[in-house]
């Protein structure tokens, strides 16, 4: 038997098994990815580098918000061997008890995966090989004092981070707080990861992604042990951290610390705007706190609960919330309105008719100026009368529908409202009544005035800046500063520069009123006779070799004693600060916001003070207890 | 002509150039897997490159010494060799055990695994013996003996256990069946004690072996792909079910295989080979369908068991995942790899695949070299394979060209398995890689093969019987 041929069966072997492997070997290492993928997997880590915030200067490049270095104890529970919950509790301050707790709270703050059917938890996302934060916010001392222990606790080790600090204690209001990134952050923003940083409020959160800066991306190849053993592809692929950008305010830190001085044993706001640039120099709310309270878990923890159970709100942002009448400040636009839509003339007088409207002893308004000077109700009532009724329409319903279409339209023009687009979250619009609230809002929902069924005789109060009105001391200081420019300004803005870049475009258009320029000047007349001139009510704003133009105004209060408003701007030519003052439950104007007023101006204009007993006088006050009406 | 002008002048360079270049290749690719940036020195001796180049220079000089013997005392000695292997076999199982089988002779890392040598071993004693007797004529006693030869080794090194070894003790079936030596005599005897039955031969009983591989590997690469989806990074939402793969693979052999034989089977040969390639891939695809089809009806418990025991699937909850890790390797290497020394995977610091420089050498060499550097290894692995078989077809010895058999199926059985393990086609069994898996015995076995049949070969035509 010839068994010659049977070399063929064993080379065709041969053959077959190696075209079998090589087709095997170009589909696993060519043509399918999924090997690929499950490499990346077993071998390789992104590792996210976490760059600093960016940092925040004062308009005078003066650092008011820092980094300052912490550690967090890391631990990687796959690389845990032999622990020692005792000895472990001991090197680290606690109790073995709370040692364990701990490991069960990271495992259950990671989440979990939700069924998307029956929306119960599965899966928690807890990974072994992962590192998380067991102890977090370290200082460098409780750092030091564990570290040459660690070396016993393998699968824990130290890790740098970086906490807000704020070298002034000042313009908590502003600057807002950072803290832990929770659940649906994470899951709603893919550059959030579980323990990063994220702003809550003020700017910190308006300029998030700019402070954040870029996460750097290093790929590196991992051993069996989680190990890093070098960068992948020697770092080809690696992108740098990029620390945020440095925020350059717009805010005077010494003047914001003054006002926040002043304002001490008072509630109220100071707001301070440079008028050419719309720059907000100050905005101080009062009772405020200090910033480095809300620096961390530990600290914020025990200080946000007493805070925000405060009966003075120390939390509230009032210069961007709270909605105050403005009370006799809302002469000065109604003033310029009458003048624009001609109902009136500069020298247009109204005898001072106590039957229309209350109002104090005075002499009789002649003209324009006096009208401001002397605040006389009356004189606005009936100027507004015309503005509202103005004939535009037949029958006296729709006429004063389409008057006040025109008014609210005035209003909206000078900032009021809506709300400003200021770089701070939270900003609130106030309320300017237009037709359609009375229609259908006003006085409740359900039973509102109607539609043609109200006049000016109805709504009579908005002429003297009370009833439904409603501003925020932002957009009085912003009127402030567009009587000062005489009809226009540039939203009112936190942020000079970010980085290289300057302010947000919007920060760089002019917002034009209704009103001409012409028709600002008596007003502005007016307002310097209010500082200035014997029989003004804000004699108390004085400054010697400056002169100031103020209105004061009495925002009324239902709840006890009247807010104390002023508004000013200074000098009278070429303004350089336009501000608004609101001291709450501190009665007229003229007695604690206008020398506020004053004591800021002449500081940021000046950087002294002339009259020592005006400051005095309003550092020793005390308006926290004054809430009754003394009546 | 002289015997000084012999060393050289018959040597078969082709497989000679074949064997430096994957010594070349291995050294370096140990070298690559355990590279030490402490001990960069490729000569360094206190790191497992350093060692293996001491391995490779140990089994060339002992290549010059295979050499420098006449290739006679291979045949006269053949009986005690053997013995020798075997008695080393029952020694060693006196050895304290290492890694759980008594495999391993002498102290440390200077042991030798005698199984290694018992394939040359027996090697020759199958070659003595069946160039001794007249197999021709086929009978039980004949295939029982030979059969002995192998099976003496096999059961031993079962007892260590060393299930790869074992396996790899199978090839001489193959070298058998060659031979005209099968199970032919064994199953006539029982066909034939049936009356008015008088067979001469069987076909099952001839092809028996060859049949019953490409039935165990068919099935195995069957029951593996069943329950893959094939995918195509080229076009995404092409979803080939892994038995249609198998099935198109199958023709796509057939028709390469069918090409080949034409090419270089004789005149006469052509209108066979036709019905041979075209019989072998109906069978082939009838016995895929039924191990697939037989495979899907199993409640998936049971599939899951026979996935288990065959190897083909781990359980990922097990720190063990060890084939997955290596495929993933393999898998990640690309068209080009990722670059000399750049094994993420593969390397023995990351220790991702365990046993990287032994079993799973070819781990890190795909990964690195990518499919150009893994189709250059099987490229290589089948010239020689090709290469040994050519050189026992042109010799007159009996002798000679069993043992050249034997190396070929010796070979080809730790290529296949080796290499299947990497990319999925075979269970994970503990066997090296000829000549790129670090380690001295494995080496020195290979290369004693090697030279010895080099110089078997060199001295073709000053033998006669
Ligand atoms: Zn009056």
């Amino acid at each position: 038997m010839n068994t010659d041929s049977r070399r063929y069966v064993i080379v065709i072997f041969f053959i077959v098994v190696a075209v079998i492997y090589g087709t095997r070997l170009f589909y696993m290492q060519v043509i399918d990815e999924s090997w690929t993928l499950r490499a990346q997997e077993i071998a390789e880590k992104r590792v996210l580098i976490v760059p600093p915030r960016g940092i925040v200067k004062d308009r005078n490049g003066k650092k008011i918000v820092v980094n300052k270095t912490y550690y967090n104890l890391m631990m990687v529970e796959k690389n845990i061997k032999n622990f020692d919950t005792v000895a472990f509790a001991k090197l680290i301050g606690w109790t073995p008890e709370r040692v364990k707790y701990r490991f069960k709270e990271i495992v259950h703050d990671e989440g979990y995966d939700k069924d998307p059917v029956t929306k119960k938890r599965t899966v928690p996302r807890y990974q072994k090989m992962r590192a998380y934060a067991f102890v977090k916010e370290m200082t460098t001392d409780e750092m030091h004092a564990i570290a040459p222990y660690l070396v016993k606790f393998p699968g824990f080790y130290e890790e740098i981070t970086s906490m807000r600090s704020y070298p002034y204690a000042n313009a908590a209001n502003i600057l807002g707080y950072v803290s832990e990134v929770n659940a649906e952050e994470v899951a709603a923003d893919r550059f959030y990861r579980s323990g990063d940083n994220i702003g809550r409020a003020g700017i910190e959160r308006f300029y998030e992604s700019d402070l954040r800066g870029r996460k750097g991306i290093h790929y590196v190849v991992t051993s069996a042990m989680n190990n890093a053993i070098k960068p992948y592809a020697n770092g080809k692929y690696d992108t740098t951290a990029l620390q945020g950008p440095v925020l350059n305010l717009s805010v005077d830190i010494e003047l914001q610390a003054y006002g926040e001085k002043l304002m001490q044993n008072k509630r109220g706001c100071i707001v301070a705007i440079e008028p050419s640039t719309g720059e907000i120099l100050s905005m101080v709310s009062a009772p405020t706190f200090d910033p480095n309270l809300f620096v961390g878990r530990r600290s914020t923890s025990a200080n946000y609960p007493r805070l925000s159970l405060d009966p003075a709100k120390p939390l509230y942002p009032r210069p961007l919330q709270a909605e105050y009448p403005p009370g006799s400040i809302f002469k000065l636009l109604q003033s310029v309105i009458a003048l624009q839509e001609g109902v009136i003339d500069v020298n247009t007088g109204f005898p001072c008719n106590k039957s229309l409207v209350g109002c104090h002893n005075h002499p009789n308004a002649r003209n324009i100026m006096e009208a401001v000077q002397m605040s006389c109700n009356p004189y606005y009532y009936q100027a507004v009368r015309r503005v509202i009724q103005g004939g535009r329409k037949k029958g006296l319903y729709a006429d004063a529908e389409a008057g006040l279409e025109l008014w609210s339209k005035y209003m909206h023009s000078f900032g009021l409202g809506h709300a400003l687009e200021t770089d701070i979250p939270g900003v609130r619009g106030g309320l300017i009544p237009d037709p359609n609230y009375y229609d259908n809002l006003f006085p409740s929902k359900k039973r509102p005035y109607g539609h043609h069924r109200w006049a000016f005789s109805t709504i009579r109060s908005i002429s003297i800046g009370q009833g439904e009105v409603k501003v925020t001391p932002l957009q009085m200081a912003n009127i402030a500063a567009l009587i000062a420019n005489r009809g226009w300004f540039y939203t009112p803005h936190l942020v000079k520069s970010v980085g290289k870049k300057g302010p947000l475009p919007i920060y760089k258009k002019k917002n034009y009123s209704m009103a001409k320029a012409v028709h600002f000047d008596p007003i502005i007349e007016g307002m310097r006779r209010v500082v200035n001139e014997n029989g003004g009510t804000a004699r108390r704003a004085r400054i010697q070799d400056i002169v100031v133009c103020g209105k004061t105004g009495t925002a009324q209060n239902p709840q006890g004693e009247d807010h104390s408003v002023f508004i000013a701007f200074a000098p009278m030519d070429n303004p350089k600060i336009a501000i608004s003052v609101y001291v709450e439950n501190a009665g007229a104007g003229g007695s604690w916001a206008a020398p506020i007023a004053s004591l800021i101006i002449e500081k940021y204009l000046t950087n002294k003070i002339t009259d020592p007993e005006k400051e005095k006088r309003i550092l020793e006050a005390n308006l926290l207890n004054v809430v009754k009406k003394g009546k | 002509m002289s015997r000084n002008q012999s060393l050289t002048s018959n040597v078969d360079w082709g497989l000679l150039i074949v064997f430096f270049l994957m010594l070349i290749m291995g050294v370096a690719n140990v070298y690559s897997v355990a590279y030490n940036e402490e001990a960069p020195n490729i000569f360094d001796f206190s790191q497992k490159y350093g060692k293996q180049i001491l391995w490779v220079g140990f089994s060339l000089f002992l290549g010059l010494l295979v050499f420098l013997i006449d290739s006679d005392i291979y045949r006269k000695f053949a009986i005690p060799i053997y013995l020798f292997c075997i008695v080393l076999l029952i020694v060693v199982l006196g050895m304290p055990a290492k890694n759980g089988a008594h495999a391993w002779l002498g102290i440390g890392s200077l042991g030798i695994q005698p199984a290694e040598f018992a394939k040359i071993g027996t090697a020759i004693a199958l070659g003595s013996y069946i160039n001794s007797v007249n197999v021709k004529q086929q009978n039980v006693t004949t295939v029982l003996l030979a059969n002995a030869i192998m099976l003496i080794p096999m059961v031993l090194i079962l007892l260590q256990p060393d299930a790869g070894s074992f396996l790899v003790f199978t090839s001489f079936l193959f070298v058998m069946y060659r031979e005209g030596l099968t199970y032919d005599p064994i199953i006539l005897k029982l066909v034939n004690q049936i009356p008015g039955i008088k067979f001469k031969s069987t076909w099952l009983g001839s092809h028996f072996i060859p049949i019953l591989f490409v039935v165990v590997f068919l099935s195995v690469i069957t029951l593996l792909m069943s329950n893959n989806v094939l995918t195509f990074e080229f076009w995404p939402g092409l979803e080939i079910p892994g038995f249609i793969g198998v099935i198109l693979t199958l023709i796509i052999i057939s028709l390469v295989s069918y090409v080949i034989l034409r090419w270089i089977s004789a005149r006469r040969d052509k209108r066979r080979v036709t019905f041979i390639v075209l019989i072998g891939f109906l069978m082939a695809s009838l016995i895929s369908t039924s191990v697939n089809f037989g495979f899907q009806g199993l409640a998936s418990h049971q599939k899951e068991r026979i996935e288990l025991f065959l190897g083909l699937r781990e359980d990922p909850d097990v720190d063990d995942y060890n084939r997955n890790r290596a495929m993933a390797a393999v898998g990640s290497g690309g068209l080009s790899g990722k670059g000399y020394r750049n094994a993420s995977l593969s390397s023995v610091e990351s220790n991702h695949v365990p046993e990287s420089e032994t079993d799973f050498i070819f781990c890190p060499l795909a990964e690195e070299w990518g499919f150009f550097g893994s189709i250059v290894v099987v490229v290589l692995f089948l010239f020689m394979l090709l290469r040994i078989v050519a050189i026992a077809e042109r010799q007159k010895s009996r002798f000679t060209r069993v043992y050249a058999y034997s190396v070929a199926m010796i070979i080809f059985i730790h290529f296949a398995v080796n290499i299947g393990m990497n990319i999925g086609f075979a269970p994970v069994i503990g066997i090296p890689l000829p000549f790129f898996s670090y380690g001295g015995s494995s080496m020195m076995s290979f290369s004693m093969m090697m030279f010895i049949l080099l110089k078997l070969d060199s001295q073709r035509n000053t033998v006669l019987s």
